[in-house]
């Protein structure tokens, strides 16, 4: 085998009291798509962020193209060879797409003057993110304009423009849907060519094992084991992740749409310009709802049009007796829950704690007099959540920041579950979270439907859609494409014809 | 060994997280002590030292412990000082006209209020942060407060209340009562009930608030509100201790304010971490580092060391309150 590109020995690195690597060796060699996986704080965004730069090991030794590696920064990484895309946003919302990109390098186009020459650096930009298949973001756009999936985008030509050997790519794909995603392919592909290297972190088993030549288990921290593309075999992989067999049904195991009579929520006739024409939907009580689509086809901002937190320009939202939802205000007081689909911004308070971002939400549960917030009481209100959801924390007090993506998305389910909400808008519910997670998420859920609970899930991921949804309304342009109805003759390959 | 390794690492992180609550009590004693040894050595009265550092820390205390629920926010109000010395001149006035010393309390709470309100009020109406009303105030009621106390007083003497009607609540057991009974009532709105809990909450993500049904234009008015109610008590105050008012009563009490909560051990951003303490100990150990400064550069251009002093003091306090959450994050 060749020589390789990175390697990492025996590297440690622990945050307060948990151990988030303990003696962790990888190589990494040219022309290899290495994957990482292993549930959420299993260690791999630690492992890559230090090869990045971003954090420094407490010990151990990372040799770059042979040579001692102690990268003092990110930028430096990547000046230097290893450019990694990270989970969440890592993007500035108040300047242009241009500003971000060539951030803290905007003197390459200053004039003799010392004048900023927006329009060469917006010129710059629009070819950058042509370079890798990006037309319909431009340079001159405002970051905090464009969506999540748009942001991204624009995140990973920030880091491939600048060609490192080593691109580190890390729990992306969630936040893209399949033109985004097909993007990434195609680079992922392009690096490999080159006889660069790619370290491609997903919890997604389907593609990781697509994508991927090599693949590296971590669990609690230590590697468990590395697979070539050979020896990938998923519930070898899944074993190795987990430590045990998953038991039971990953998705529901029944095929048979069901819900009862009565409406829990309808939207009628919703207009948002630019986003949503004339949409009407309805959902029932006990049922899944899925609502599926590319990223900028309107599912993301129907689900707020939904909870009230988007006013559309034209139609409503109403509840079974009538009830108008104008406002998040509004819906949480009829029992509608909403999770975003980001997470870090839009459903967590990362300053805070699990106590605290839990607690919030649920104060109308316990409050003595409706206003009076006594500890004997938060605290088992909070506790039965935790321990409800498994949230590995050290205590209540923790700092969400603290917690791995998947124990994040876990404190803001508790968050609307403890609340006891009737009606859960669930925006790309899993996104970022192990399959043990998912699993226990989609348990979750269908234990909520059997409870008479409503859900409207909006999902880009497809399995996901049609391994639990009772219906799926397929979105595109902004309009309603087609509905599905659960069927197990239902495939995806009739679904996605309708999305794009 | 890792059990070893987590049993130290617990420790240091929790002493991180002690220390970091603890500095700012260490801080108040420590200067508490050399306040003590300051004036002692310069053989000057100690208890008259401590009575003037007894009456200005009441008065920041009050007005700084009403602002924190702005300050938790993540906003800040500047026109606290322009507001206590509108308050207190409107009281004046409303003395000398009616010689009802309710009627003067009840003026001097109102208009604090209500100057504290027009600042939300105004942000809401006109979508601007509230700071930037504040600035606007601060300015607008300097310069009505002046206006008046130049036409009904003169610019030196100020304008005044008898003294003999206050003269009975100047004593540390009045001031005492009021600043705990305030403090009180702060403290169990601050950490008792839902507003508390929603006004830290704002402060740390007003977005993720937001759609947790928390509105922020309600939790901004209470927010004023109370520093209202602080702006009021903290003017009656000022009048107790010195029955007269003139355009410089107050004036740098905005600014005091908001380095004595960092003091305190409040963060800078508001949010979770916000602490109703940080105005107690916060505020009488400025007063006390300011009265030590003052007395230890007795020179002409001894105000404007003191005031460098103090602001290499607040950013050393800023930088070692923030560090616990400027670092040691686990990667997303």
């Amino acid at each position: 085998m060749n020589k390789s590109i990175l390697t990492l020995k025996n590297i440690n690195k622990r945050f307060g009291s948990t151990i988030a690597l303990n003696d962790v060796s990888l190589e990494v060699f040219p022309g290899e798509i290495r994957g990482l996986i292993g549930e959420n704080g299993s260690g791999k965004s630690t492992i890559s962020s230090i090869a990045a730069g971003m954090q420094k090991a407490d010990s151990g030794e990372m040799l770059f193209n042979g040579e001692s590696w102690n990268p003092t920064s990110m930028i430096d990484a990547l000046q230097h060879g290893i450019g990694m895309i990270v989970q969440e946003s890592g993007t500035i919302p108040g300047i242009t797409v241009a500003e971000n990109i060539f951030l803290a390098e905007t003197e390459q186009f200053k004039n003799k003057l010392g004048l900023l020459n927006r329009r060469a650096m917006n010129k710059k930009a629009d070819e950058v993110l042509s370079d890798i298949g990006i037309t319909n973001v431009h340079g001159s756009d405002m970051m905090a304009a464009l969506n999540f999936q748009s942001r991204k985008l624009v995140e990973i030509a920030k880091v491939v423009m600048k060609k490192p050997q080593i691109l580190v790519i890390d729990e992306t794909s969630t936040a893209l849907s399949h033109d985004g995603r097909e993007i990434m392919y195609k680079l992922i592909k392009q690096f490999r060519d080159d006889g660069k290297a790619v370290l491609f972190i997903s919890h997604d088993l389907d593609e990781i094992m697509e994508v991927c030549d090599t693949l590296t288990v971590l669990r609690d921290g230590k590697l468990i084991r590395s697979f070539t593309k050979e020896e990938f075999e998923p519930d070898a992989i899944r074993t190795s992740m987990i430590g045990r067999e998953l038991q039971g049904d990953y998705y529901r195991s029944d095929f048979t749409p069901s819900w009862e009579d009565e409406i829990s929520i309808k939207a009628e006739h919703i207009t948002v310009n630019g986003h949503i024409k004339d949409v009407s939907i309805e959902l029932h009580k006990g049922e899944i709802l899925g609502i599926g689509g590319l990223s900028h086809c309107g599912m993301h901002s129907l689900g707020k049009v939904m909870f009230g937190a988007l006013k559309p320009d034209e139609g409503s939202v109403t509840l079974n007796d009538g009830t108008e939802i104008n406002s998040p205000h509004r819906a949480m007081k009829h029992s509608v829950g909403y999770v975003s689909k980001d997470r870090d911004v839009e459903s967590l308070n990362l300053s805070a704690s699990i106590r605290d971002n839990i607690a919030i939400a649920g104060f109308e549960q316990y409050a003595v007099g409706n206003f009076l917030i006594l500890n004997s009481k938060e605290k088992p209100y909070v506790q039965e959540q935790i321990d409800a959801l498994s949230i590995k924390c050290s205590d209540m007090n923790q700092q969400v920041s603290a917690l791995s993506g998947g124990n994040k998305q876990k404190v803001v389910f508790g968050k609307w579950i403890g609340r006891q909400s009737e009606i859960l808008i669930l925006d790309c519910p899993t996104r970022g979270v192990d399959i043990g997670v998912k699993q226990a998420m989609y348990q979750l859920m269908m234990k909520l439907k059997k409870e008479g609970k409503s859900i409207l899930m909006i999902s880009e991921e497809m399995p996901e859609l049609m391994g639990m949804s009772d219906r799926i309304i397929i979105m595109k342009d902004g309009v309603i494409m087609k509905e599905f109805e659960r069927s197990a003759e239902l495939s995806d390959a009739e679904i996605i014809k309708y999305m794009i | 060994m890792d059990k070893k390794k987590e049993k130290g690492g617990l420790n240091h992180y929790k002493l991180r997280q002690i220390l970091i609550t603890v500095l700012p009590f260490v801080a108040l004693i420590i200067l508490f002590g050399l306040f003590c040894i300051t004036v002692t050595a310069k053989d000057y009265r100690l208890d008259k030292y401590l009575n003037i550092v007894f009456n200005e820390g009441v008065v920041l205390a009050v007005v700084a412990t009403g602002s924190i629920f702005i300050y938790t926010l993540g906003s800040f109000d500047i026109s606290l000082g322009a507001a206590t010395l509108f308050s207190a001149t409107m009281g004046v006035m409303v003395y000398n006209a009616t010689q009802s010393f309710v009627l003067m309390l009840l003026v001097i709470i109102a208009v604090g209020v209500g100057c504290s309100l027009l600042n939300s009020l105004l942000a809401s109406a006109f979508h601007i942060p509230a700071f930037v009303t504040t600035v606007a105030m601060m300015s607008v009621l300097s310069a009505v407060s002046a206006q008046i106390i130049t036409t009904n007083g003169g610019a030196v003497g100020g304008i005044s209340i008898p003294s003999a009607i206050v003269k009975p609540l100047d004593n540390p057991v009045f001031k005492i009562v009021l600043l705990v009974a305030f403090f009180a009532v702060c403290f169990f709105i601050f950490n008792l009930t839902k507003t508390g809990r929603r006004q830290k909450f704002l402060g740390g993500n007003v977005i993720c608030a937001t759609l947790t049904g928390v509105k922020y234009n309600k939790y901004a008015i209470i927010a004023f509100t109370m520093a209202g109610l602080g702006v009021g008590l903290g003017a009656f105050l000022t009048l107790v201790y010195t029955p007269s008012v003139t355009a410089t009563t107050a004036s740098s009490i905005g600014m005091n304010i908001f380095v004595a909560i960092v003091f305190g051990g409040m963060p800078i951003s508001g949010g979770a971490r916000s602490k109703i303490y940080a105005a107690l100990v916060g505020g009488f150990s400025y007063i006390l580092l300011n009265n030590i400064l003052k007395i230890l550069i007795d020179t002409n251009s001894g105000y404007g060391i003191t005031q460098v002093i103090s602001a290499v003091f607040f950013l050393i306090v800023v930088f070692v309150t923030s560090m616990n959450y400027r670092t040691k994050m686990l990667p997303r």
